[in-house]
């Protein structure tokens, strides 16, 4: 800890992040040049119409703290698992050659263990949608 | 890497029991059976036989000692599902998925056991406390154990958000995951590896709950229903301490001036924190949450002391705390009432319970002749020879003597206090029998530690 209290500035450390520096200080800047040139140039025309939420051009019922099934909570968490699923085969497609047999088999292991779980949700009756 | 495989299948076995199967003792004994077969195929490996060797290119690598320590692991676990498992149904309706969850905890247990890079070891972790996070809240009706499960998720995913900050500053300093790249001495020291090594400490020191990162851990452990309490503060506490100190061993011996200090302010609060506060607990299940706070602290002066002394120490601790803290457990989860003054006049009532309910609290409290005397003299031995600091092991016996104070007065209550309401507990003979077993393994273990050692070196 001493250590790290110790060394300055210079040296091996902080001296080769100046660009993530000056990157961050210009996103920053950007985001808030933006905003202050939006708000001044851009002429105000507000109505009742523009002013509310506004989500795929279905009217708006009530508020977001609004219980709902758990179903559709459900059935949104398992998508996504899935879907990331997928994303692991992406590097392994291209992969594929260098990693052989091993890998194959690896990847095998994978699905196998997916195919429990999607086996699992199943039978538990998760993806039913009339009770 | 036996046992890390039939964990992760029995995890999935136990999923589809609950499917395929009705009869809830038919599942229990399947998982006792599984837990049994575990035990089994760990200590086949032990004495050189894998079923199946998988190529983790130096990733995972099981020495003898983390084999042994599984192999403790595997026992207590197996101790603690004939004792309670059937308690567990009281919980609620998933039985099967808590053994499930149970099976894939002991999965990260034998990755955390055995990793030699930090990437096997942040997979660990997390297989470790995700699952931990479900079974505190599965309760669902109880407020408190929801509370218990939504705080410790919270502290939880920033903890591990602190250690993944410290691989990747790690990484940045060495360029490898490593723990022998890591080790490895060339040219200066790097400031971003001494920050990543000490947020890598903060994190783990958290999740074994070492002050100061230990606020979570009386009101989880006080929320989450009693069977998994048991589960959480013995098993698993351990179970991440020998990730611990394999990470300072392995990884950061060369920095070892660097941290020793700062692992001994971390004991010494642990310790002063840890059983001053439990002197003052009215519910004796939080007072054996402060408890694990101090024995939390006992076993921080293995890595401080950083010798083959104190991983013997370690072995011999984690045997002795995680069997006698799991018989109180026990005995605790069938009590309807969980303060002190619900255990007066116990030892009228259920004179057997109550006898190895005291040689439970007396190994705690590290009495001679039982195992937690041997594991604290283990443990206080390495760090006075292993240290220029002499505080820290006398440090260490006042605070095992001020232990004394609040396990005594459950003995008190048990033997001296009249009871009021006459006892409606209920025990069946197997679970007497498995409990005064368990009493004669904590006394052998006190006057034979070698029992255990041994497996160390044979």
């Amino acid at each position: 800890m001493f250590q790290l209290l110790q060394s300055g500035l210079n040296g091996t450390g902080a001296g080769s992040y100046l660009p993530v520096v000056i990157q961050i200080i210009f996103a920053v800047g950007l985001v808030a040049f933006l905003m202050v040139v939006t708000h001044m140039l851009g002429p105000k025309r507000k109505t009742t119409d523009k002013l509310q939420n506004f989500s795929s051009g279905i009217e708006s019922h009530g508020d977001a703290r609004h219980p709902m099934a758990i179903k559709y909570f459900l059935t949104a968490i398992l998508f996504v698992l899935f879907d990331v699923e997928v994303i692991f085969f992406y590097p392994y497609a291209v992969n594929f050659k260098m990693l052989g047999w091993n890998g194959f088999w690896a990847v095998m292991l994978f699905v196998a263990f997916f195919l429990c779980g999607f086996i699992y949700i199943i039978k538990k009756g998760a993806l039913k949608w009339e009770d | 890497m036996n046992a890390l495989l039939l964990s992760a299948l029995m995890g999935v076995v136990m999923m589809f029991s609950g499917i395929v199967l009705k009869s809830k003792a038919a599942i229990r004994n399947i998982a006792i059976a599984g837990m049994l077969a575990l035990l089994l195929v760990n200590i086949l490996e032990m004495n050189g036989t894998v079923f199946l060797v998988i190529d983790s290119k130096g990733m995972i690598g099981f020495d003898r000692f983390a084999l042994l320590f599984n192999s403790i692991i595997f026992f207590s676990t197996f101790l603690y599902l004939t004792l309670s498992a059937r308690d567990m149904e009281k919980v609620g309706v998933n039985y099967a998925e808590y053994l499930a969850l149970i099976f894939f905890i002991l999965c990260g247990i034998a990755l955390v056991s055995s990793f030699r890079s930090l990437i096997i070891l942040f997979l660990g972790i997390e297989i470790i406390s995700i699952p931990l996070y479900i079974l505190t809240g599965s309760d669902k009706l109880n407020l408190k154990s929801n509370e218990a499960s939504l705080k410790y998720f919270l502290l939880g995913s920033f903890s591990t958000g602190l250690m993944l900050m410290g691989i990747a500053l790690i990484y940045g300093a060495k360029g490898t995951f490593y723990t022998s790249g890591i080790n490895m001495v060339n040219g200066a020291i790097s400031p971003l590896l001494i920050a990543g090594m000490l947020l890598l400490m903060f994190s783990m020191a958290f999740k074994v709950s070492v002050a100061p990162f230990h606020f979570w851990t009386p009101d989880v452990y006080d929320g989450a229903p009693t069977v998994f309490t048991s589960f959480m503060a013995t098993i698993v506490k351990a179970g991440v301490f020998i990730a611990f100190i394999r990470l300072f061993d392995e990884g950061f011996a060369s920095q070892q001036p660097k941290w020793k200090l700062i692992i001994a302010i971390l004991t010494a609060a642990t310790l002063l924190i840890g059983n001053i506060t439990a002197v003052f607990q009215q519910s004796v299940k939080r007072m054996l949450a402060y408890s694990s706070i101090a024995q939390a602290g006992f076993m921080l002066l293995s890595v401080y002391a950083m010798s083959p002394d104190s991983k013997e120490g370690l072995i011999l601790y984690a045997a002795a705390y995680c069997m006698a803290t799991i018989g109180i457990f026990a005995v605790l989860i069938k009590m309807s009432d969980y303060t002190f003054d619900g255990f007066n006049g116990f030892a009228k009532q259920q004179p057997l319970l109550a006898a190895v309910t005291t040689i439970f609290l007396l190994s705690l409290a590290g009495i001679p002749l039982t195992a937690g005397f041997m594991a604290k003299f283990y443990m206080i031995k390495a760090a006075m020879y292993n240290s220029g600091l002499l505080w820290l092991p006398i440090l260490a016996l006042v605070m095992a003597a001020v232990s004394v104070s609040y396990y005594f007065r459950v003995i008190q209550a048990m033997y001296f206090r009249e009871s009021s309401t006459p006892s409606t507990l209920t025990v069946t003979p197997a679970f007497r029998y498995t409990l005064v077993a368990l009493a004669a393994l904590v006394v052998l273990l006190g006057i034979f530690p070698n029992l255990l050692l041994a497996w160390l070196y044979f």
